[in-house]
């Protein structure tokens, strides 16, 4: 519950719910003088705005000037030099860094194959050319077929008439 | 719900010509004074009496109304346009007057004691200094203003800025509660009290008028 105080104020102010108000009326029998003192108090309210006391501000485009002038006195607003910081302000370092962070996934997701995302492309096989070896006979290459659905890599050797039984792959 | 008859200060009080608000600060914000200039003629006349409702000095409204006139467009960088542009200066203009307040307090040695002349008043009690003043003597415009300015100069700049925003600004609970930085309990506190010491100071002059 609102102390006394806050409550009074707010019946002054007209500013209880019905609920309030209620529960609020039952106080006031111990406060005879509450309804006199509401009274006054919205009176005191109706003369402060009835008697306003401040004077006409005096040479008022004298204030204008006055207060210019200590602008330009001043140094330039901090806000202006944080807007000259360079290029790389916050927020453009901000969209470049995610920029680069969808640029990098974009090109994982297009390059690097994934070890379970072929697995339903069964005419999928992964070519290679072995590009350095040192084969006896310069018309013999060497190419690689991995083969996913089987799991298995295949070496071609074109060229190759026969291995010999002391080169047998073991 | 009863409201104050003033309005709540988040509009420019006269009819205003050319650019509105918002784009005079984005000009502002931009390093333009002239834009500024214009800000300050459109409120200058609103600060300055909100200002001397405060500290009820004519040479002391002018300067602090220079200081937050300054103070805001040192800060006008970080207005984002969330309230009015008054809204805004108002809380600037307040911060500095009480600031004021506070250290003319300390400098003075001046303890503004809102218990002085209530220990005997209980909640719901009758407030008037018996004797002060003929009922039937009629006062003056000028003795009434007088007046009021004494007895809200006797009120410690808390409890002068809550009555003054309600009473003279007109603004609501919750927004003497921003402005001021407290909950909505303590502005209804620090009205209880700020009426009843004005109400005993006072109550002589709105019984007779």
């Amino acid at each position: 519950m609102k102390p006394f105080e806050e409550q009074f104020t707010a019946w002054v102010d007209g500013e209880l719910s019905d609920a309030e108000l209620a529960e609020f009326e039952k106080q006031l029998a111990a406060h005879p003088d509450a309804m006199a003192e509401k009274n006054g108090a919205q009176r005191l309210g109706e003369l402060l705005r009835a008697h306003p006391t401040a004077p006409r501000l005096t040479n008022p485009d004298f204030f204008n000037h006055q207060l210019m002038q200590r602008i330009a006195a001043e140094e330039p607003r901090p806000v202006e030099k944080e807007r000259s910081v360079g290029f790389w302000s916050l927020s453009r370092l901000v969209w470049a860094g995610a920029f680069c962070l969808v640029s990098a996934f974009g090109l994982y997701e297009a390059m690097i194959p994934k070890p379970g995302s072929h697995g339903t492309d069964t005419d999928s096989k992964y070519f290679a050319q072995v590009v350095e070896s040192w084969p006896s006979d310069p018309s013999i290459s060497a190419t690689t077929v991995y083969n996913p659905d089987d799991n298995v890599t295949v070496v071609w050797l074109d060229g190759l008439d026969y291995i010999p039984a002391s080169a047998t792959l073991q | 719900m009863a409201t104050p008859s003033n309005p709540v200060p988040t509009e420019a009080p006269d009819a205003i010509t050319g650019p509105d608000d918002l784009e005079l600060v984005a000009r502002a914000q931009s390093g333009d004074t002239s834009a500024f200039n214009e800000l300050v003629t459109r409120y200058r006349t609103r600060a300055f009496s909100m200002i001397y409702n405060m500290v009820r000095n004519e040479q002391d409204s002018w300067d602090l109304a220079q200081d937050g006139f300054l103070k805001a467009w040192k800060s006008i960088g970080k207005f984002r346009g969330q309230s009015s542009f008054y809204t805004w200066l108002y809380r600037i203009l307040m911060n500095v007057t009480i600031d004021w307040l506070r250290k003319k307090q300390i400098a003075g040695g001046t303890e503004f004691d809102d218990q002085i002349g209530l220990n005997n008043i209980a909640p719901g009690a009758a407030t008037a200094p018996k004797g002060e003043m003929e009922p039937a003597a009629k006062i003056s415009d000028s003795e009434i203003r007088q007046r009021i300015d004494e007895a809200i100069s006797k009120l410690s700049p808390e409890h002068r800025t809550a009555i003054v925003m309600r009473e003279i600004d007109g603004l609501e609970y919750t927004e003497i509660a921003e402005q001021m930085e407290c909950s909505i309990g303590t502005v209804m506190s620090r009205l209880f009290y700020a009426r009843k010491k004005l109400q005993a100071l006072l109550k002589d002059v709105y019984e007779t008028i």
